[in-house]
């Protein structure tokens, strides 16, 4: 097995991603607005934070540097095969990030399409590409849930869960 | 205390038709709805206090308590099944409690939930009839130093949650009081991080959060272990012969009940502290204080008794400030003292003078409503117990639509749905390269409070930090939280080491 398939590589690479997000964040608390009188500024909290995170990114760094340089112990949990985010080598990190996207449309469509039909597109689509077959009970499924989920959410505790193009179905669930 | 007259409480409340129908009522609604993702035991309380309105105090007292108790273990519930903590107090359940259902220990783990949330309740109930004025008084020498400290004594359970590395807990932890910082500063209105987002103001909803952290990665890395082949589905074989865990268990588990009771009925009692942090440091101290530290996190009973005896104990503690002081000790009876209120009755330390047998009654209430707690609970845990036979194909998207909707529910807006997919990315990353994702949720629940009496203390004390050291529980909570983190330290060196070795005695054979 090659170092930098390790799971000290792995944390040794976010190590160095953390370092350069806390100095990032560091230094947008120094444009935070600025009060003559007070004490403690608004930027003082987040900052005491990003140095105590600091901190332990520099540990981690140093700790992951010096078991990848040196080598481990064959008994050394760092030294096993680190996961993998790569979704071209990685079929189901590949699904993964699918159904990222999935969610993010999700995000997108809530409120134009409605929460009973995106949601029941999802379903079909996460059903499908996990290996369910059954077309029916996908469906059924699919469409069942989120309304009488919409059904309980929007009767019982009055919440106004957007319909979209299903509008129609709440007009008729208010009649009834 | 006039024995005779609480026992006639007690009487009343329990012979009562309507007070014990309500009550139920409300029990059955809050396990319901504290199962769902999102739904919380406070919008269960507000949700129903209108239809309390036509009712005595009692019986509407009754329901509200139902609802309240029922939520508590309810959120336990969706926790312990799909990975997703129903409410914020559930949160430290699914440490334990989904480990223990993938072993297919599910009605297990749901009969400990039940039993450990009804000892809680029960011991909170009693230190509330019985101490109340006591631990009243103590609660209301908290300050912001207190205060403080208290937050600072939470943060320090999150080396005893952070799993093999501890860097990677404690970077995890202040990130999250980094994210917690995030929208508008809560004593001049500076606006920090936002990058002129409006949404953000506010920072992120921490429902959302919750829900997208858990809940959403574990359907991401589900779905990634069905086309991997590596997910195993599980299959209710377990036979549930008895809804409470057996004697042998409850031997197991007493002490954690007790200390997790003690503890969230204390930290309940403590205005502005509730359920979510208490679960967190009764997991820290009983995991702190257990012979196999290195046992906890993998699926054992212990760790769903000592978090579930805590927040349930928590319903006792924040009715103490209630009852005695008039002040609200979490969201819910901040609604309670609405309901209160509304009946024409101010509580306070004159509600002791005036109205003490309303008083007893309310014990005997909160007493009644563990109880429909453990009635509800003992006749839904076969049921709740068969959600892990559906196949995975098919709760994986259920999961995910149900958890989204709880998501935009708790504001009624699509941000959050959006803050609940970017934290499921995140915590499926997180997950993916071990940085344990507790640290940031108690860290999310202590940032808030930690950084409100920092800044209030040093400014009360125009900018003398070290006047803390005058403050004896302050001082007293900062030691205990040292010797936490040092003991928490020593411990996960000590299991790490033993775990090396197993390894290397397996290894050799």
């Amino acid at each position: 097995m090659k170092k930098t398939q390790t799971k000290a590589f792995a944390s040794l690479v976010c190590s160095v991603i953390l370092l350069i997000f806390e100095v990032w964040a560091y230094i947008e608390t120094t444009g935070f607005r600025v009060h003559k009188r007070a004490f403690v500024q608004p930027a003082t909290f987040p900052q005491i934070m990003i140095c105590g995170m600091f901190i332990f990114t520099v540990v981690l760094f140093l700790q992951s540097l010096l078991k990848v340089t040196r080598g481990m112990k064959p008994e050394d949990p760092e030294n096993e095969i680190s996961a993998s985010i790569n979704p071209f080598t990685n079929r189901g990190v590949a699904a993964a990030f699918f159904v990222i996207i999935l969610c993010v449309l999700y995000t997108y469509l809530f409120d134009k399409l409605g929460y009973v039909l995106v949601s029941a597109c999802i379903s079909v689509i996460i059903m499908f590409l996990i290996g369910k077959r059954n077309f029916i009970v996908m469906i059924l499924v699919s469409f069942l849930v989120p309304l009488i989920m919409w059904l309980i959410f929007y009767k019982m505790l009055t919440v106004n869960i957007p319909m979209g193009v299903l509008q129609p179905l709440r007009d008729f669930v208010d009649k009834l | 205390m006039d024995w005779g007259l609480l026992f006639d409480s007690y009487i009343n409340v329990f012979s009562s038709v309507q007070v014990i129908g309500m009550t139920l009522l409300g029990a059955l609604g809050g396990v319901l709805l504290g199962a769902v993702p999102g739904m919380t035991a406070t919008m269960g309380v507000a949700l129903l206090i209108p239809f309390s309105f036509g009712m005595d105090l009692i019986p509407s007292i009754g329901l509200l308590l139902g609802i309240y108790c029922g939520g508590m273990y309810g959120g336990s519930i969706s926790a312990i099944l799909i990975h997703a903590p129903g409410t914020p107090s559930a949160a430290a359940t699914l440490l334990d409690g989904y480990p223990m259902c993938q072993k297919g220990q599910a009605g297990k783990a749901l009969s400990i939930a039940m039993f450990a949330s009804f000892c809680g309740g029960v011991l909170g109930a009693l230190i509330m009839t019985f101490l109340s004025p006591m631990v009243a008084k103590m609660a209301m020498k908290f300050t912001s130093a207190e205060m403080l400290m208290l937050a600072f004594f939470g943060l320090s359970v999150i080396v005893s949650i952070s799993g093999k590395s501890i860097a990677k807990g404690l970077i995890s932890a202040f990130f999250g009081l980094l994210l917690a910082t995030v929208g508008q500063d809560p004593t001049y209105g500076a606006k920090r991080f936002i990058f002129g987002f409006r949404p953000l103001l506010s920072g992120f909803a921490f429902i959302p959060t919750l829900i997208g952290l858990f809940a959403i990665a574990e359907v991401i890395a589900g779905v990634e272990r069905i086309i991997s082949g590596e997910e195993k589905q599980l299959k209710s074989e377990e036979k549930i012969t008895n809804v409470l865990p057996d004697f042998k268990t409850i031997k197991q588990i007493w002490h954690n009940i007790i200390t997790g009771g003690l503890i969230g009925t204390f930290i309940g009692a403590i205005p502005g502290a509730g359920g979510d942090i208490a679960v967190f440091v009764s997991y820290g101290f009983n995991k702190s204080t257990s012979k196999h530290p290195e046992l906890w996190g993998t699926g054992i009973p212990n760790g769903v008794a000592a978090t579930e005896s805590a927040n349930n104990g928590c319903s006792g503690g924040a009715m103490i400030p209630l009852l005695s002081l008039g002040v609200p000790g979490d969201a819910v009876t901040a609604v309670l003292l609405g309901a209160f209120i509304m009946k024409g009755i101010q509580p306070g330390p004159m509600m002791y003078v005036n109205e003490l047998p309303t008083v007893y009654r309310v014990f005997a209430t909160l007493m009644l409503a563990n109880l429909a707690m453990l009635i509800v609970g003992c006749a839904g845990v076969r049921f709740f117990a068969k959600i892990v036979s559906v196949e995975k194909k098919m709760l994986y998207p259920i999961i995910l639509v149900v958890s989204l909707l709880g998501a935009f529910s708790i504001n009624k807006s699509i941000f959050d749905v959006g803050v609940c997919v970017l934290f499921g990315v995140v915590g499926y990353l997180m997950n993916k390269f071990e940085f344990p994702l507790s640290p940031i949720l108690l860290a999310l629940i202590l940032g808030p409070m930690c950084e409100q009496n920092f800044v209030r203390f040093v400014d009360v004390n125009n900018g003398n930090f070290w006047e803390i050291l005058h403050r004896p529980i302050a001082v007293g909570f900062f030691l205990v939280s040292v010797a936490t983190i040092l003991f928490s330290i020593y411990n996960q060196q000590k299991i790490n080491k033993r775990e090396a070795e197993n390894k290397r005695k397996t290894g050799n054979e």
